[in-house]
């Protein structure tokens, strides 16, 4: 049971995970089931070799979609290993000879955010930058904020729950300017929106497949070269020495054919309904905000708070109707906790907690999309008679 | 077929009806579902998600603010 009972059910949580496409399936299975040894040098057997050749051919597409050499592209098990690496490894390497220093946003997704926390308690200095009603950095406030002791700045490309898009511009040009490191996680905008190491000091880049219709599990780390980062994880000599561990020779194919199965047209796509969404339920719908920039957006994100009722209770009525999507009202372990993203933004508790995101894919259509305003719209007015705070609603 | 009590007394809105999917979920085709809680909101809020999942709502009763919701699966 689905929990509706019959008919195809919609999906619209693609941020946290992607339904993977077919093509990439077929293009990892003889790395299952024929190319299945480890990546080996040319002094041994042939299936080794062709595992390399594999392996270097999907670090060569995935290394050029940055505009990068394939030397600068490491593959990881995902993009919580590789912002990890980033910060964990460049701490370790410029701990002790250049500062203590590292500077976040108060809105970065968990790995950043837990990692600048772990390096904290190790007696690292961190500053969380504020972020402004759209998610947006202050670029003077990041310039004040580095000094001689900076090592790294780490500030996400988009945002995972309310989309908004940095200036990674402006950033990584002030980083750079001086003299300090930058990484930026991509999670969110990896074949969605451009990002070229050529035209953009970024030092370190955090990426993954798990977005992009590709397989869990494999995600890569762009370092820049001449980037001092230690290999944080001790093992064998794989990935130039940076990352120890069997390479994940399936995930890596995977991930490239993924990556280039995605095409500007599907990102257009994705933006129409995205904007279509948005325009239908403020119009539509009262007491609804939007949260994040509306123009400096991911294509497939909709975030938006219904006000005088609780997030959980529109994604459980949602999800007996079929629809999946996800709240800024995450129930954890039952203890109720408001988004760190919605309240970064200037958000109350109610805002937080009646926070939907609904993030689009490649199979999704514009009539789900319809579908989905629909519901919602109905699933709102129903909960609005019988929320307690139901009597100050508009609905 | 077989009848599945699910006590909910004390717990608040959304959790009843969250207890009541699971239940569901468990259930098979045929089995009968009892929600008995006194949140007022999950009252109003089980029926109307049983009813979009395509089940019948056999029966609502309440006595003194404690409420029993008999669901069909």
């Amino acid at each position: 049971m689905g929990c509706k009972m019959s008919g195809r059910r919609i999906y619209l949580d693609n941020a946290a995970s992607t339904r993977l496409d077919e093509r990439v399936l077929e293009t990892m299975k003889p790395y299952f089931f024929d190319t299945y040894a480890v990546a080996t040098s040319e002094f041994a057997y042939t299936q080794g070799i062709e595992a390399r050749e594999a392996l270097d051919e999907a670090r060569g597409i995935l290394s050029k979609a940055l505009n990068a050499d394939p030397e600068e592209f490491i593959f990881t098990s995902g993009s919580t290993e590789s912002s990890n690496m980033a910060l964990k490894g460049v701490a370790q390497a410029l701990g002790k000879k250049k500062g203590k220093h590292i500077i976040v946003s108060k809105i970065e997704d968990f790995p950043v955010l837990h990692s600048a926390q772990s390096l904290e308690r190790q007696g690292f200095k961190v500053t969380y930058l504020n972020v402004d009603g759209d998610g947006l950095i202050n670029i003077d406030e990041l310039r004040d904020s580095i000094s001689d002791e900076t090592i790294l700045v780490s500030i996400q490309h988009a945002n995972q729950e309310i989309g908004t898009i940095q200036d990674i511009d402006g950033i990584s040009n002030i980083c750079r300017e001086k003299g300090t490191l930058f990484h930026t996680d991509a999670t969110h905008t990896f074949r969605r929106v451009p990002l070229d190491t050529v035209k953009l000091p970024v030092d370190l880049i955090t990426v993954s497949a798990h977005t992009i219709h590709g397989p869990k599990g494999i995600g890569g780390l762009y370092i820049r070269k001449g980037t001092p980062i230690a290999k944080w994880m001790d093992g064998g000599f794989q990935e130039f020495d940076m990352r120890a561990g069997i390479e994940n020779i399936p995930g890596a194919v995977g991930f490239a054919r993924a990556a280039r199965l995605v095409t500007y047209l599907e990102n257009t796509r994705m933006q129409a309904m995205r904007d279509r969404m948005i325009d239908r339920i403020l119009n539509e719908i009262p007491a609804t905000t939007l949260n994040g920039h509306r123009q400096k957006r991911l294509p497939q994100n909709v975030n938006i708070s219904f006000h005088y009722i609780e997030g959980e209770s529109i994604t459980l009525h949602l999800d007996m109707h079929g629809i999946a999507v996800s709240t800024g009202s995450a129930c954890f372990s039952r203890s109720l906790q408001g988004s760190h993203v919605i309240y970064g933004i200037g958000g109350d508790h109610e805002r937080a907690h009646g926070s939907i995101r609904m993030s689009l894919s490649r199979y999704n259509t514009m009539r789900e999309a319809d579908t989905v305003v629909k519901t919602i719209a109905e699933i709102v007015r129903e909960l609005r008679k019988i929320s307690p705070l139901g009597e100050e609603s508009h609905g | 077929m077989a009848e599945i009590k699910v006590d909910c007394i004390g717990e608040t809105c959304p959790v009843p009806l969250v207890e009541a999917r699971k239940a569901l979920r468990k259930a098979k085709q045929g089995d009968i579902v009892e929600v008995t809680g006194n949140h007022p909101s999950s009252k109003k809020e089980i029926p109307m998600a049983v009813r979009a999942m395509g089940l019948e709502v056999l029966e609502i009763k309440e006595e003194k603010g404690t409420w029993t919701i008999r669901i069909r699966r």
